[in-house]
C-alpha cells in the first residue's frame, strides 16, 4: 500500500471542514428549542400596542416602508373578481370603497371613502341615493362619477361576468344617475343588508366598458399592474409573481388624509411557519396571522406585538339531512334530540381553552358574539355534560349494541366527518369531537380531504354525512338565508346539508324585509332561539388569527388593527407610520 | 453517432407527446378545478361554473387537449386560468432560480462525495470511512425540512450570520455577494442530502473496479498504489457515477419544494405544488414538459459520456450500448 500522500490529506481536510459544517450545526441548533418558555402575561385585548421606540405615539412621521407579508400570492385584485384573501389585502390598499366600516362595524362615510355622507334611504326602504365626493380621483386623474359606480354594479350583477358580487347586488333593480355625482339604487324588495353592499371597491368604467364580461377574467385589470387604474392611497407598483407586491404612496391621491407610509411591500411566504420566522427576525413589519401553536414563542421573542381577539368567523359541525348519503338511506341526524345530545357531547369550551388558547368565543346561533343580532340567553346553551347527552340519546331510541356504540332500528351510530386536509386546527378540533362522541356510544370517522376536491366532490353537491368547517362573514350584516334557507338547496346554494325548516325560512325573510334594526334585532333573536333548539349545526365557536407588528410600525389607539372586521388588521393603515 | 443520435431525439419526441397525453389526462381527473378557490357565503356554485365557462373550461377535454398542443406547438405554453398571465413569464424566472440554488448544491456535493468518496475506497473501514459513513446516514435519514428549520434558528435567527430566506435582500437584487449570503443554508442542506447518496456510489463503484484482475495484476507488477488508482481505476469506476449524474439532471429543474418552502427560495419545486394545489392545468403541463425534457437530455448525455470515458463501449445501431 502507498502512504497517505498530501494531495488525499489536503482534500480529505477540506471534505471534513465542509461535512463538519454540517454536522456539528445539527448538534448544537438541537439545544436552541423553539418551544420557548410561556410568555407570563398576555397584552390586554383588542388594546392598541404601544409604540416600543421613539416618536411618540402622537408624532407621525412622513417616509418609509411597511412590509407586510402573506403565505399566498394574489389572484386578481380587480374588485369584481376579489375571492381570496390575498387579493382582497393587495385591493385594500390601492382601491377606495364608496364606504368604510368604522372599529364597531358600522358603515361610514370616512375621509378616504369615495361618498361624501351616508346614503339618503327612502321612507319605504326600496331607494337608497348616494352622493360621491366631487374631488375623487382615480390613479390616472380621471375623476370618480356615478358611471363608474353604475358600470360596477351593473358588470357585478351580469351572471355573464361569474363575479362574487352578484349575490349582494341581486335585489337591485335599477342603478341610475342622478348627475356626475350621484347615484340612485333602486331594490325590487326591501333588503336591509344592502346597506353593507355598499361597502364596496368601484372599478373605473372609462378604461373598462369595452370588456366584455365574459373576457372580464383575461383582462389584465387586476393583474397587470401597468393597466391597473387605482383610486386608493398607494399605487400597485410592481408584482413580482409568487415573491412580492409594491405599492407607493399615489402623489395625486385626492383625500384630504393623506397617507404617512411612502411604500408599502407585500411578500408572499411559502407557508405560515417561515412568515412568523421573517417577523421575528425584523425581514417584516407586519404579519396578519399567527398560528396559535406559535403564538407563546412570538410573545416570549418580546420584540413583535400581538393583537389577539377572536374575529368575522365561526367554526360548526354540519350534519346531513339527506338520507341518500346513508346506508339504507337512513339518516342518522333526523332526531332534534339525537343533535341536541351531540351538542351537549362536545366540550366547546375544551376546544376554546386547549386548541385556540383561550382566543375564541362560544356560539349558539350563526351571529357573532356582541354584535348587534347577538341573540343572547334567548339562543340554548349546551354546557358540555355526556350524561345528559346520553339520556337525550336515549330519549330518541338509541340503545347501546354489543361493541359499545348506539344503534336504532338495527343501524349503528357511526359516521364519516369529513374536513380539509392541512388545517391543523380543524385536524385537532375533529380528534376531540371523535374522543367526546365516543364516550355517549357514537363512532366517528374523521376525514381530511383535500380542499379544491372536497369542495368540488363533497360540500357543493351536499354529499357527505356531517362535515367540519368555517364561515368567515364578509360582511357584518346577521343575514344568512343562503345558508340555512331550504330555498338555497345545493347544487346551486349553499345550504349543503339539505336542512329544511319552514319557521327559519319565513324568519330570513322577515329579517331583511326591514330596515328597522330594533325590528331586525327581535326577528334574530326568534331566528337564534329557533336554530339552537333545532341545530342544522353544533355552532362551536368565534375563532381569531392573531396579528403581529414590529417595532418599526406606529399607529394612534383609535387606528389599531381591528381583528373582528375582515381585513381588519389593516384598518387605518392610512394613519400608521412607520420609524427606522 | 449522428444517425443514432437522430434517432434517439425522434423516440424521445413521440416519449414526450405520449406523457403530455397522460399527464392532461391525469391531472383533469383530479377533482376540483381552478375556480374553486374560497368558501363564503354567496359564493355560490353558479359563480364558479360561470367563471369556469369564460375560461374554456367547459369544453370536452379532448377539445381543451388539441387546443392547449395546439398552442405549445406554436411555442406558446398558455395562460393560468385564474388570472390569465403568460406561463412563459412565471416558468423562466423561477427555472433559472432553481437551476442556481440545486445547481450551486449538486456542484458542492459532487467536488465533496467524489474524491472523498474514492479516497474512503482505498482505506476501507479507516476513520475517514467510517465518518463518511455516519454523514451518510445523517443524509439520507434527517427530513430537510427540519434541519433547514435547525439552520435557520440558530445560524440566522441566533448568531445572524446569514439571511434567513428569499434569494435577495430588498435594494441587492443586482449584488452576487448577498445572493451567495442566500445561499448558504439551503445549499448546505441540499448537499447533505446528495452528498449521502453520491458519495455511497462513488466508493462501491470504486471498490468494485479495485477489486478487478487487472488491477490485481497492476499491483503484482509493482505498479505504484496512486498509478493504479488514478490511471487503471478512476476512469472505470467514473462510468456508473456518471450514468447516475446524467439520470439525476431533471433534479436541476425539478427543484425541492421542502426546502424551497422553508428558504421562501422561488424555485419550481415549490411553484409546482403551489400550481398543483390551485389546479392550474396548464401551469403543470409546462413543469411535465420541462422535466420530461430534462429526463430526456440526461439520459441521451449518460450515453453520450459514456463513450467518452469507456472506449470499450460503441454506440450500437438499435439505439443499444455494444460493449
Amino acid at each position: 500500500m502507498a502512504k497517505k500522500r498530501k494531495w488525499w490529506s489536503g482534500l480529505l481536510v477540506l471534505s471534513l471542514v465542509g461535512v463538519l459544517f454540517t454536522g456539528c450545526s445539527t448538534n448544537n441548533t438541537a439545544g436552541s428549542s423553539t418551544n420557548a418558555p410561556a410568555a407570563t402575561t398576555a397584552p390586554a385585548e383588542s388594546a392598541a400596542p404601544e409604540a416600543t421606540e421613539a416618536p411618540a405615539a402622537d408624532a407621525p412621521v412622513d417616509g418609509g416602508t411597511l412590509v407586510t407579508s402573506s403565505f399566498s400570492d394574489i389572484v386578481n385584485i380587480n374588485p369584481l373578481l376579489v375571492n381570496d384573501t390575498a387579493s382582497g389585502d393587495v385591493a385594500q390598499f390601492v382601491f377606495a370603497k364608496l364606504y368604510n366600516l368604522d372599529r364597531e362595524g358600522n358603515v361610514q362615510a370616512e375621509d378616504w371613502s369615495l361618498a361624501a355622507a351616508l346614503p339618503e334611504i327612502s321612507e319605504d326602504g326600496l331607494t337608497y341615493t348616494v352622493k360621491l365626493k366631487d374631488t375623487a380621483k382615480w390613479s390616472d386623474g380621471q375623476p370618480v362619477v356615478a358611471d363608474d359606480v353604475i358600470y360596477t354594479i351593473e358588470t357585478a350583477k351580469n351572471k355573464e361576468t361569474g363575479s362574487p358580487l352578484i349575490s349582494q347586488y341581486d335585489k337591485v333593480k335599477t342603478v341610475e344617475k342622478v348627475d356626475d355625482h350621484t347615484v340612485k339604487f333602486t331594490m325590487s324588495q326591501i333588503y336591509a343588508p344592502f346597506l353593507y353592499a355598499l361597502v364596496q371597491e368601484i372599478v373605473p368604467a372609462h378604461v373598462l366598458k369595452d370588456v366584455k364580461p365574459t373576457e372580464m377574467q383575461k383582462n389584465p385589470f387586476g393583474t397587470d399592474p401597468a393597466k391597473t387604474v387605482t383610486s386608493g392611497p398607494w399605487k400597485w407598483t410592481a408584482w413580482k409573481q409568487g415573491e412580492s407586491h409594491t405599492m407607493d404612496a399615489d402623489p395625486n391621491y385626492w383625500g384630504t388624509v393623506k397617507p404617512h407610509i411612502a411604500q408599502v411591500i407585500y411578500k408572499i411566504y411559502a407557508d405560515q411557519n417561515t412568515e412568523v420566522q421573517a417577523i421575528m427576525k425584523g425581514d417584516t413589519d407586519h404579519i396578519s396571522a399567527i398560528p396559535v401553536t406559535q403564538v407563546e414563542a412570538v410573545k416570549a421573542d418580546g420584540k413583535i406585538d400581538i393583537i389577539q381577539k377572536p374575529g368575522a368567523q365561526y367554526e360548526y359541525v354540519m350534519f346531513n339531512f339527506d338520507g341518500k348519503n346513508f346506508p339504507d338511506n337512513y339518516g342518522l341526524f333526523a332526531g332534534q334530540k339525537t343533535r341536541q345530545a351531540i351538542a351537549h357531547a362536545l366540550n366547546r369550551q375544551g376546544m376554546v381553552d386547549n386548541i385556540l388558547k383561550g382566543i375564541g368565543a362560544l356560539m349558539n346561533a350563526p351571529f357573532l358574539p356582541d354584535t348587534w343580532a347577538d341573540p343572547g340567553d334567548a339562543a340554548v346553551n349546551y354546557d358540555y355534560n355526556a350524561e345528559t347527552a346520553k339520556k337525550l340519546l336515549a330519549e330518541d331510541g338509541w340503545v347501546a349494541g354489543k361493541d359499545g356504540i348506539l344503534t336504532k332500528d338495527g343501524h349503528r351510530f357511526s359516521f364519516e366527518l369529513q374536513y380539509n386536509a392541512g388545517n391543523s386546527r380543524r385536524e385537532q378540533v375533529a380528534s376531540v369531537i371523535q374522543q367526546n362522541l365516543k364516550d355517549v356510544g357514537i363512532e366517528v370517522k374523521p376525514k381530511a380531504i383535500d380542499f379544491a376536491a372536497w369542495i368540488d366532490q363533497n360540500v357543493t353537491p351536499g354529499k357527505f354525512q356531517a362535515l367540519l368547517l368555517a364561515w368567515s362573514l364578509n360582511t357584518p350584516d346577521p343575514d344568512a338565508e343562503s345558508i340555512f334557507s331550504s330555498k338555497y338547496f345545493p347544487p346551486a346554494g349553499q345550504n349543503s346539508g339539505w336542512y329544511k325548516n319552514e319557521k327559519l325560512d319565513k324568519l330570513w325573510v322577515d329579517g331583511y324585509s326591514t330596515v328597522d334594526q330594533a325590528k331586525r334585532k327581535e326577528i334574530y333573536k326568534e331566528v337564534g332561539k329557533e336554530i339552537s333548539t333545532d341545530l342544522p349545526y353544533v355552532f362551536l365557536y368565534q375563532y381569531g388569527q392573531a396579528i403581529g407588528t414590529g417595532p418599526r410600525v406606529h399607529w394612534a389607539e383609535e387606528d389599531a388593527p381591528e381583528p373582528s372586521l375582515g381585513y381588519g388588521q389593516f384598518f387605518h393603515a392610512i394613519k400608521w407610520w412607520v420609524t427606522e | 453517432m449522428t444517425e443514432y443520435l437522430i434517432r434517439r431525439v425522434l423516440q424521445s419526441v413521440l416519449v414526450i407527446f405520449l406523457i403530455t397525453i397522460l399527464t392532461f389526462l391525469l391531472i383533469h381527473a383530479a377533482p376540483g378545478g381552478p375556480t374553486q378557490v374560497m368558501l363564503a357565503p354567496g359564493l355560490t356554485p353558479e359563480i364558479f361554473e360561470q367563471q369556469a365557462k369564460n375560461l374554456g373550461l367547459d369544453q370536452p377535454i379532448h377539445i381543451q387537449y388539441i387546443h392547449w398542443i395546439g398552442d405549445l406547438l406554436q411555442g406558446d405554453l398558455g395562460y393560468t386560468f385564474k388570472n390569465h398571465i403568460a406561463i412563459s413569464d412565471l416558468l423562466w424566472p423561477r427555472i433559472g432560480n432553481t437551476i442556481i440554488l440545486m445547481g450551486a448544491a449538486w456542484l458542492v456535493s459532487l467536488l465533496i462525495a467524489i474524491p472523498w468518496g474514492i479516497y474512503n475506497s482505498t482505506k476501507v473501514y479507516g476513520l475517514s470511512d467510517q465518518t463518511a459513513s455516519f454523514i451518510s446516514y445523517l443524509g439520507f435519514a434527517m427530513p430537510t425540512f427540519w434541519f433547514g428549520i435547525l439552520l435557520q434558528q440558530w445560524l440566522s435567527l441566533k448568531l445572524d450570520w446569514f439571511p434567513l430566506s428569499d434569494m435577495h435582500t430588498r435594494g441587492k437584487e443586482d449584488s452576487i455577494a448577498d445572493l451567495f449570503m442566500h445561499l448558504v443554508l439551503p445549499v448546505t442542506v441540499l448537499a447533505l442530502g446528495f452528498l449521502a447518496s453520491y458519495m455511497k456510489y462513488a466508493r462501491a463503484s470504486m471498490l468494485e473496479v479495485l477489486d478487478q484482475d487487472y488491477i490485481r495484476t497492476a499491483r503484482a507488477k509493482g505498479v505504484k498504489e496512486r498509478k493504479v488508482v488514478f490511471r487503471h481505476a478512476l476512469r472505470n469506476a467514473l462510468i456508473p457515477i456518471i450514468t447516475i449524474l446524467g439520470l439525476d439532471l431533471p433534479i436541476l429543474v425539478g427543484g425541492a419544494a421542502l426546502t424551497e418552502n422553508v428558504f421562501n427560495w422561488p424555485g419550481m419545486g415549490r411553484w409546482f405544488v403551489e400550481m398543483a394545489t390551485a389546479r392550474e392545468y396548464s401551469a403543470l403541463m409546462a413543469v411535465t414538459i420541462v422535466t420530461a425534457v430534462m429526463v430526456v437530455i440526461g439520459n441521451l448525455l449518460a450515453d453520450i459520456l459514456y463513450v467518452v470515458v469507456d472506449p470499450r463501449v460503441k454506440l450500437g445501431k438499435q439505439g443499444g450500448k455494444a460493449a
